[in-house]
């Protein structure tokens, strides 16, 4: 069966800026992928192409469509949610759900009132008098009711308090997420979706520095606390990060020789926002 | 076809200034005419004049000509800022976002908002121009009893109106479709001040074409496409002839003859406006207008 998305040398171009650059990466079916970076590293470039809403060089399948154009196509099996901002004030709510239900082939409408029953939005309100979380909570049961193969969250959190932040993520992945199911999230708070991932890529600079599902992480990346004398033997296999913190030095490792690297001290399967912030500030150096 | 009529029924929930606008104005002139001073009646339009029935038959054009007219105007400024908007205001906002991420194309998309900015808001204008028509006439008549007697009700003036309207908004549709594309185009590629967009570079072609070569071809087209042009091929209100008749009226200061067409159908002028290579040029040149705003769409998101 071919990947869900594959994408092969894809290129984005805003006049001479380059905010992808030849990319390439694939995405299995029944997957949480995270899509991580930080601000302006093309993150939002890849999902607009993704999704068929600019263009773009290389090769792109989603679904096995071509995105540009079979965008219509594509989207009666795919939603997405490029920013809870978006949807338009002056639509109501009930009216909202009559338009996703007369459009969209695979909407269910009963199940989009019971996921809003649970709130305390009513059909007459206009988006325009909902706070941005209950925007959040309405757009959220729009699309939780589509029964796409495919759901792409761009920064869907961006602007939402604690609470509403983790009501959103517990929604998705007990009310939504199963095996039939894909999921690709863009953020550049690592943080809030470390524990959902299955998968993490990282971009930067148009480019993918890291690409990998989380079981992985701890086969190819290790990160050894060491204090004084070995430092410069640790340093001897090649750490492609270091950070100093309490006396000691944390260093960064991909795919090391671990029984050499036990010697050091403990061995340690670096978390997903602190790998993020080693592979870039590593890039970076 | 499913699409389109949530499309459609999206800008109506969007725009309710599409039938806001000429309901508040319907009101307005049926509460002048419960609450005004009712003016004519005196002399011109004495029910006793010449002819039973043909002055108060011309009271009629005179009352839905001048209320058609009115609507129409109002109408085309309205209809030409929704088309300059439609494409723009979603994007402005960015819930073209929220659009884009259902199965609907491009092409529904423009295409819908064509139809409802040549076709749609004219009908409901019609609608209500007509509805409004009736009532004047209704409280006229009540409020000048003479009128009542032989009436402002004149079926064949009522028919008349609406094959008028229906020939206009479709005649007008042709006829102003190269300044919808342009407007729609724009609207779909601007990312701000889209009034100012749509006017310089015509304006810009104007003056270089003037600068550079001392002549005034795109200037001439352009008001030929704005200003007469149209009706100088749709109508045909050349006095005379067959359809039209010169009435004697009977006045305070003395005789007057009035010359009026018997029927509105005799102003409509099918042949010449189908007729006429114009009609033609531009609904090409606006064809592919729109085929540029629909590609455009689809490369475009927020802005």
């Amino acid at each position: 069966m071919p990947p869900l998305i594959e994408a092969r040398e894809l290129s984005k171009r805003y006049g001479k800026h380059l905010a992808l650059d030849r990319v390439n990466f694939s995405i299995e079916s029944g997957r949480i992928v995270g899509l991580i970076g930080p601000n302006g590293a093309g993150k939002t470039s890849a999902l607009r192409s993704l999704l068929g809403l600019t263009n773009y060089e290389g090769h792109l399948r989603v679904l096995g469509r071509e995105p540009l154009r079979e965008r219509t196509a594509l989207m009666s099996e795919a939603c997405f949610i490029a920013d809870v901002a978006v949807l338009p004030g002056w639509l109501r709510v009930d009216r909202a759900i009559d338009f996703v239900a007369g459009v969209h082939p695979k909407f269910r409408r009963e199940r989009a009132a019971a996921l809003l029953e649970k709130t305390q939005i009513r059909g007459n309100h206009r988006m325009r008098e909902l706070s941005k979380g209950m925007k959040t909570q309405v757009h959220l049961a729009l699309t939780m009711a589509i029964d796409a193969k495919l759901f792409v969250l761009d920064e869907p959190t961006l602007g939402l308090d604690l609470l509403a932040r983790r009501s959103f993520y517990d929604a998705l992945v007990n009310d939504y997420m199963d095996e039939t199911r894909t999921i690709l999230i863009t953020t550049h708070q690592v943080e809030e979706v470390e524990n959902l991932l299955t998968d993490v890529m990282f971009i930067d600079k148009g480019r993918i520095v890291l690409d990998c599902s989380l079981d992985d992480v701890a086969q190819r990346y290790a990160a050894v606390a060491v204090s004084g004398a070995g430092l410069d033997d640790a340093r001897a296999m090649r750490p492609f990060y270091e950070r100093r913190t309490l006396g000691k030095t944390v260093l960064y490792y991909e795919n090391p020789d671990f029984a050499r690297l036990r010697d050091f001290g403990e061995v340690l399967t670096p978390s997903v926002s602190d790998l993020f912030v080693a592979k870039l500030a590593g890039e970076a150096s | 076809m499913n699409n389109t009529h949530w499309l459609i029924r999206r800008e109506f929930w969007e725009n309710r200034a599409i039938w806001l606008v000429p309901t508040v104005i319907a009101g307005l002139l049926v509460l002048a005419a419960v609450f005004g001073h009712v003016q004519f009646g005196d002399d011109l339009f004495r029910p006793d004049g010449a002819g039973e029935g043909v002055p108060a038959k011309l009271a009629m054009y005179a009352l839905s000509g001048s209320v058609t007219v009115m609507f129409l105007i109002i109408m085309s400024v309205y209809s030409g800022w929704y088309l300059l908007d439609c494409l723009h205001a979603d994007r402005k906002d960015r819930s073209i976002l929220f659009w884009k991420s259902l199965p609907i194309s491009d092409s529904d998309t423009v295409l819908t908002k064509l139809l409802v900015g040549l076709i749609i808001i004219p009908l409901v204008y019609f609608a209500i121009a007509d509805l409004t028509v009736f009532l004047l006439a209704l409280i006229f008549g009540l409020r000048t009893g003479a009128w009542a007697s032989s009436g402002l009700w004149h079926p064949s003036v009522w028919l008349q109106t609406q094959g008028f309207w229906i020939y206009t908004i479709l005649t007008l549709a042709v006829w102003y479709l190269p300044v919808a594309g342009w407007l729609m185009l724009i609207s779909a590629w601007a990312t701000r001040a889209v009034i100012l967009w749509s006017v310089l570079p015509p304006l810009a072609i104007y003056i270089g074409e003037r600068w550079m070569f001392g002549t005034h071809y795109f200037g001439s087209e352009l008001m030929d496409r704005l200003g007469k042009g149209y009706a100088l091929r749709a109508f045909d209100v050349s006095q005379g002839g067959p359809g039209w008749t010169t009435e004697i009226i009977h006045k305070h200061g003395g005789d007057d003859t009035m010359t009026y067409p018997t029927s509105l159908w005799h102003l409509l002028d099918p042949i010449g406006f189908f007729g006429s290579t114009a009609t033609w040029v531009g609904a090409a040149v606006g064809a592919a207008l729109i085929v540029a705003a629909i590609q455009l769409r689809s490369r475009r998101a927020e802005i």
